[in-house]
């Protein structure tokens, strides 16, 4: 059993000056046994902070002020070490990237058991197990490295299965999974369901798992705003959940929604012999004869993890050496140094492509010539994208978002006519992705191309017209 | 299909102790690259440079092994060159093929210990050699750190190549700037990810840790061993002034 009783908390060390917000005020929450428990919410509304005061990384990893009591089986959370409440509860992180310890994935599931000392038999038994119930045998005895992002997840959860801890965190598992992806993590939770073990997960994607929920916990502000019982969730309408900034309950792959490729009345860009093949691989990643794509649309490129979305990506914006494809755009043909004067990606983290020390000066380094103008018109980008007031602001320290926003802005100063994004939705709640749509839907109206790969089918929903699907050969 | 995990990790048990392979990666760094001892090692020293080939042989890194013969190779060919070559060509080919015949060797090794090497393996070999948790436990997050920091390194470059940032372009002078700016955003962030998750998984615990990777010395363990030993007992000897041969 999980008990937060009026805890209010607020990061930064404790003799530092408050003038902080608080991220979480009176958070009144009991978790029973067995019980599935959702928590969600806008973006920064403090869902992540309450699964970390459960996990204890609150206060002994990120430092800060606690007030109240967090209780787990009865037990002060707050006065025990880490390793203590690794015992009880285990996390499931959000990043596929950076939550293993191990680079091998049998080392990885060892991990938790290893840490407390249980011996190499039981180690051993306890892997074999959760290897036969989860159905993971193909990814045993690989490196980390070479998994993709659903196969990642579905390790990471593994290795919480082995430790065999009755409370599991999951915090947003689903924010860098493709459709299928998230479907076969949702199995994996069914099977803790039906072991009885207590379930808090913090996510935007509601969809893919409100059939299983016990409760819902819905968070703003550091505050809880509203709770629904399992019969009250039920009968809860669209346009309230909309009003509370959640997203869809309806799950929708994107390979369900119906969108042509190019429609008769397009401007074609004609795509011709684009092909890629990995040195390690048995097949060409992307391998394309020709192709027609419209312009002066949004195109959404969808399809599973590992299906050569990015790589395809990468080989149209001319930053993939090994591919000679060329492309023909408005009578010009473009080969592969060409397009990089042509294309400008967003890529999935935006904070590695900015580099200088404020917003204004991100921007101006991306005008093409050296006019007396270009600061005008650089403020006049940023005005145009709501990021005016962060002008003096270093890149680095801006949220995920504004970073995003960032780096169309530059896309916009670059004068480049095709804009490529490469999942620009993962793990943004209902509003920043209506944000984000209506941004790209400004852009199409001033006659950029648009490409964006997306698992979001609501993305599509909201600002896509067109649609290329890839699949694994 | 019935998995059993202690069968496959059997099955994976590596061709040498990381022990052995640290003490093989030290005597190499000492001797080979750093260039320590005389004439008395020479004969010595051109056996343990093929080692780490041998090595990468036996564990089926053919990759590895073409891309290190390929670095030697072109080390040697640029000494042998060199008389033929004249004024500022001549002291490049000298310098380039010094560095490359020198650190060659090592370099491979060094890639055979971290290619071969899990973290488990390394943490168990740790414990036996009896270092302490406080040292073994941030050494062996560099095994997990190097790989991420590469690819992100590899995702930073590209974006630079995409904003029009490159060699002999307008922001030359500021490209190595441009490049740490987020790469040190990113390896704090990555670091401090890594390091919560493995604490929400109970590492630095006061139990002591088991571990299911088997190590342990065996019959090829103790011959490279003793290898090791031999040639710092010659390089002693011959401080000493001793003549073996």
């Amino acid at each position: 059993m999980v008990e937060l009783r009026k805890v209010s908390f607020r990061y930064g060390s404790e003799d530092a000056q408050s003038n902080t917000e608080n991220s979480l005020t009176d958070i009144d929450l009991t978790v029973q046994s067995g019980e599935f428990v959702l928590l969600t919410g806008p973006s920064g509304c403090g869902k992540t902070t309450v699964l970390r005061l459960i996990n204890g990384l609150i206060p002994h990893f990120y430092p800060g002020t606690v007030e109240g009591d967090v209780f787990i089986d009865g037990e002060s959370a707050n006065k025990r070490e880490l390793y203590e409440t690794a015992l009880s509860v285990g996390t499931v992180f959000q990043n596929p990237h950076s939550q293993f310890y191990n680079v091998d994935t049998t080392g990885e599931l060892a991990f938790g058991c290893e840490n407390r000392g249980l011996s190499e038999k039981e180690i051993y038994s306890r892997i074999d197990d959760t290897v036969c119930r989860f159905h993971i045998e193909k990814l045993m005895d690989r490196n980390i490295f070479r998994l993709s992002d659903g196969e990642k997840q579905k390790i990471a959860c593994a290795s919480v299965d082995v430790a065999g801890t009755d409370i599991i965190l999951l915090d947003e598992p689903s924010a860098n999974l493709d459709h299928e992806a998230t479907l076969a993590l949702r199995e994996l939770i069914q099977c803790w369901r039906t072991q009885g073990k207590t379930i808090i997960a913090a996510e935007h994607r509601i969809a893919w798992l409100w059939e299983l929920i016990d409760r819902v916990v819905i968070l703003r502000n550091g505050r809880i705003v509203r709770e629904l019982s399992g019969k009250e969730k039920n009968v809860l309408k669209q346009d309230e959940l909309t009003a509370l900034g959640l997203r869809s309950l309806h799950i929708e792959g994107p390979d369900d929604i119906d969108l042509p490729v190019i429609t008769e009345a397009d401007d074609p860009i004609i795509l011709r012999d684009f092909y890629l093949r990995y040195s390690d691989a048995d097949h060409p990643v992307v391998d394309i004869k020709t192709l027609r794509l419209a312009s002066r649309r949004i195109t959404a490129i969808t399809g599973p993890n590992g299906a050569g979305k990015t790589s395809f990506l990468n080989c149209l914006c001319g930053l993939e050496k090994r591919c000679r494809g060329t492309i023909e755009y408005r009578g010009k043909r473009y080969d592969r140094k060409a397009r990089q004067k042509l294309c400008f990606m967003v890529m999935q983290d935006a904070g590695n492509q900015l580099f200088t020390e404020s917003v204004l000066e991100e921007v101006l380094i991306s005008m093409p010539g050296n006019k007396s103008d270009d600061k005008k018109q650089a403020i006049r980008i940023l005005r145009k994208l709501d990021l005016d007031s962060f002008r003096d602001r270093h890149p680095q320290s801006l949220s995920g978002g504004q970073k995003q926003r960032l780096a169309i802005a530059c896309a916009l100063a670059s004068g480049r006519e095709i804009l490529l994004l490469d999942e620009p939705t993962s793990g943004l709640d209902h509003a920043h992705m209506m944000e984000t749509a209506a941004l790209l839907k400004q852009l199409e109206e001033m006659g950029t191309t648009i490409l964006v790969i997306t698992h979001d089918s609501e993305l599509i929903r909201a600002c896509c017209s067109r649609k290329l699907s890839f699949s694994v050969k | 299909m019935d998995y059993s995990s202690e069968q496959s990790q059997q099955k994976r048990r590596g061709f040498l102790d990381p022990r052995t392979k640290l003490a093989v990666t030290l005597v190499l760094a000492v001797f080979v690259m750093g260039g320590l001892g005389g004439d008395q090692l020479r004969y010595i020293k051109g056996v343990l440079s093929a080692l780490p080939f041998l090595l990468l042989l036996t564990e089926r890194q053919w990759r590895r092994f073409v891309r290190g013969a390929a670095m030697l190779a072109a080390g040697y060919g640029l000494l042998l060159a060199m008389p033929y070559l004249s004024g500022i060509l001549n002291y490049l080919a000298l310098f380039c093929g010094g560095i490359l015949t020198r650190f060659a060797v090592t370099v491979v090794m060094g890639e055979y210990l971290i290619a071969t090497t899990s973290v488990s393996e390394f943490i168990s070999a740790m414990e036996r050699l009896r270092v302490p948790q406080s040292l073994t436990i941030p050494m062996s997050v560099m095994f997990r750190l190097f790989p991420t920091i590469g690819a992100e390194w590899r995702s930073i470059r590209k974006a630079m190549l995409m904003r029009g940032i490159r060699l002999g372009g307008t922001k030359t002078g500021q490209m190595l700037e441009y490049q740490l700016v987020p790469m040190m955003t990113s390896t704090v962030r990555i670091g401090e990810e890594l390091s919560a998750s493995a604490l929400t998984r109970g590492l630095g615990g006061s139990t002591r840790r088991t571990n299911i990777c088997l190590i342990g010395l065996r019959i090829q363990d103790y011959v490279l061993l003793a290898g090791c030993l031999f040639t710092v007992i010659v390089w002693l000897l011959e401080l000493c002034g001793m003549k073996l041969w």
